[in-house]
């Protein structure tokens, strides 16, 4: 890791860190507010050595970052709102094939088109997404340029640990957000590092099909590996932040750019004598469900802020949580939450005026 | 007289319908690869569908794709592994139509892999439905009971000259339907390889081939129907050699 702080946007970071990681294969189309990643590594990958392919579409860039991630490259795409919606037959594909690949989602707000703008209602697409069949992606929410760097970095480790789809949620605040940032040091990554890549060996050598896991190892065995490893990945891979948590009478949950409005609400509610406290989850698949275990007395209710029309994220808290406290979603829908708004909706809760919020 | 050998790089038999063409594509490309001395440097790559079929057949490294995609799956390993020979084997459904902007972007980016189209004229893995880019005017499929018709569903296309345009390597059509024929389609394949040997241009080689078993024919009608109605719609010869700079019968 450099010690030096760099003064990056929370994009630029990702594609940097990625290309640190030994990322060598980048594909894909140009939507906001991720297009500086496509950018950037339309500068740079050449340099490093690497490919970088402006796509036709996202299923086809995805079918590019397939093949290139079964040929042993360390690969990337990135998108956003429509355009991830068009890389789930891919992840699917690659989760089929137990094929790692470091994706991102920078969420816009809203359906359809929807805004440029950030938002954060792709939250249950990407968490509980992956095209068709049953799946499970780790999903980092990074919450700072810096973290963006940190993640992405580590997002190919894991993606090669587990033979695992990763991806990186941020959204268009964190994504367009321009802070300190460290970056991590270079690497360089091995195609032949792995067995079950395609190296094109010859005859009588043992070959990998990379056609569904299920028509290799067969579905009984197939099933034993995939719940075994989602299990795994749920058990160890869940990391959080926690603030105020200890004597907290309401307990903020939030990520990316909502929990950072959350923090400085928790100091100014502190301020105010409006004890708040915060878990901030930074894997959101697995979500943080260790952060939920010690949950002291004090705590009257959890408070999710978010960026949607009806609370995502009140689903991963009321599961874990398992209804001990009463739930109560800030919703702000295209507009990004102010500390000011979050006091205020925390008050009117602990003065009886708010219902709890059912999550459908 | 030499006596006829199978392949060495087939090492199963396969579930391909009897008379099927798939099967001679099959044997005609390992024949091609071993001929070339390539069978120890090659990814392959398959459609789902029919084509899958190969991935157990032959004895490389194989990926199959999703459905139309293989164009693009094949572009990334090509990219990652720019000194083996990487081949794509795919069907007219999967290339020409639900495929077609990957097909068309591998051949406009002029990648450097051997593409090799089945164009049977229909689906044939889902039960033979109409193929918008390759079943015939009047032809009846399960998706087109009363017989394609213009009015609601267009006309096939020829495909190889929408690819002409595209700056391609190499662009040819054989077909199967005796063994001259045969001969012919092979040579346009090996010329497909060596073209990657040779680090050259993407490289399309579409051959004419029976589904007898969709087509509700018996192996030798559908023979029959190839060499009399398809290849009036589907002309076969080189279309693109870019080291001739000749054009064929397109």
């Amino acid at each position: 890791m450099d010690d030096k702080y760099v003064l990056l946007k929370g994009n630029e970071a990702i594609a940097e860190a990625a290309l640190r990681a030994g990322c060598r294969f980048y594909a894909g189309y140009p939507i906001t507010p991720q297009s500086e990643i496509l950018e950037y590594m339309s500068a740079n990958m050449e340099k490093n050595g690497g490919v970088f392919y402006q796509a036709e579409n996202e299923i086809a860039g995805m079918s590019m970052l397939f093949g290139a991630a079964a040929a042993g490259a360390r690969v990337m795409s990135s998108s956003s709102g429509p355009g991830f919606d068009l890389m789930q037959e891919e992840i699917s594909y690659l989760s089929s094939n137990g094929i790692p690949a470091v994706l991102v989602n920078a969420m816009r707000y809203g359906t359809g088109d929807g805004e440029i703008t950030a938002g954060q209602d792709s939250y249950w697409l990407t968490t509980r997404g992956g095209g068709h069949g049953d799946s499970r992606q780790i999903v980092f929410a990074p919450a700072s340029v810096d973290e963006c760097a940190q993640l992405t970095y580590l997002a190919f480790d894991l993606a090669e640990k587990y033979r695992n789809v990763v991806i990186i949620l941020t959204d268009g605040a964190v994504s367009q957000m321009i802070e300190k940032c460290r970056l991590p040091g270079r690497k360089e990554h091995d195609i032949d590092q792995f067995d079950w890549t395609l190296s094109g060996k010859p005859l009588g050598a043992k070959k990998n099909k990379l056609n569904n896991m299920t028509n290799i190892i067969g579905h009984s065995d197939y099933q034993k590996y995939l719940f075994e490893k989602y299990a795994e990945m749920f058990e160890n891979e869940q990391r959080w932040e926690s603030l105020g948590v200890e004597d907290a009478e309401l307990l903020l949950v939030a990520y990316g750019i909502s929990s950072r409005v959350c923090k400085t609400a928790v100091m100014e509610g502190r301020k105010k004598g409006i004890k708040l406290g915060l878990i901030r989850p930074i894997t959101v698949w697995p979500f943080p469900r260790k952060a939920f275990e010690k949950i002291p007395d004090s705590v009257k209710g959890f408070v999710t802020v978010e960026m949607c029309v009806a609370t995502q994220l009140g689903l991963d808290v009321e599961l874990t949580s398992k209804g001990r406290r009463a739930l109560y979603s800030y919703l702000t829908g295209v507009n990004i939450p102010t500390a000011e708004g979050i006091l205020a909706f925390c008050e009117s809760i602990l003065s009886g005026k708010q219902k709890p919020t059912e999550v459908f | 007289m030499t006596a006829l050998k199978k392949p060495r790089s087939i090492i199963q038999p396969v579930s391909f319908c009897a008379g099927c063409g798939h099967a001679i594509i099959q044997r005609l490309i390992a024949e091609c690869i071993e001929e070339l001395g390539l069978q120890d440097q090659i990814i392959a790559c398959c459609d789902i569908a029919c084509s899958e079929w190969s991935l157990d057949a032959l004895d490389y490294d194989f990926i199959a794709g999703p459905h139309g995609r293989i164009a693009a799956v094949a572009t990334g390993i090509k990219k990652v592994r720019p000194d083996k020979i990487v081949y794509a084997h795919a069907g007219d459904g999967s290339s020409y139509v639900i495929g077609l902007t990957e097909t068309c972007y591998a051949a406009i980016r002029d990648v450097p892999i051997t593409m090799i189209v089945v164009n049977n004229a229909c689906l044939g893995m889902t039960g033979g439905q109409m193929n918008l880019a390759t079943t015939l005017l009047g032809d009846k499929t399960s998706s087109s009971p009363y017989g394609r018709s213009k009015d609601s569903t267009g006309h096939p296309v020829d495909m190889l000259k929408l690819i002409q345009n595209l700056d391609v390597q190499f662009a040819a059509r054989g077909a199967l339907f005796d063994p001259r024929h045969i001969e012919e389609t092979k040579r346009y394949i090996k010329k497909g390889f060596e073209n990657q040997v040779s680090k050259k241009g993407f490289s399309v080689i579409e051959v004419l081939s029976p589904c007898p078993t969709n087509w509700n024919l018996s192996p030798v009608d559908a023979m029959k129907k190839i060499r009399e109605e398809n290849t009036k719609v589907f002309p076969l010869g080189i279309y693109v050699d870019r080291e001739e700079r000749g054009t064929g019968c397109g």
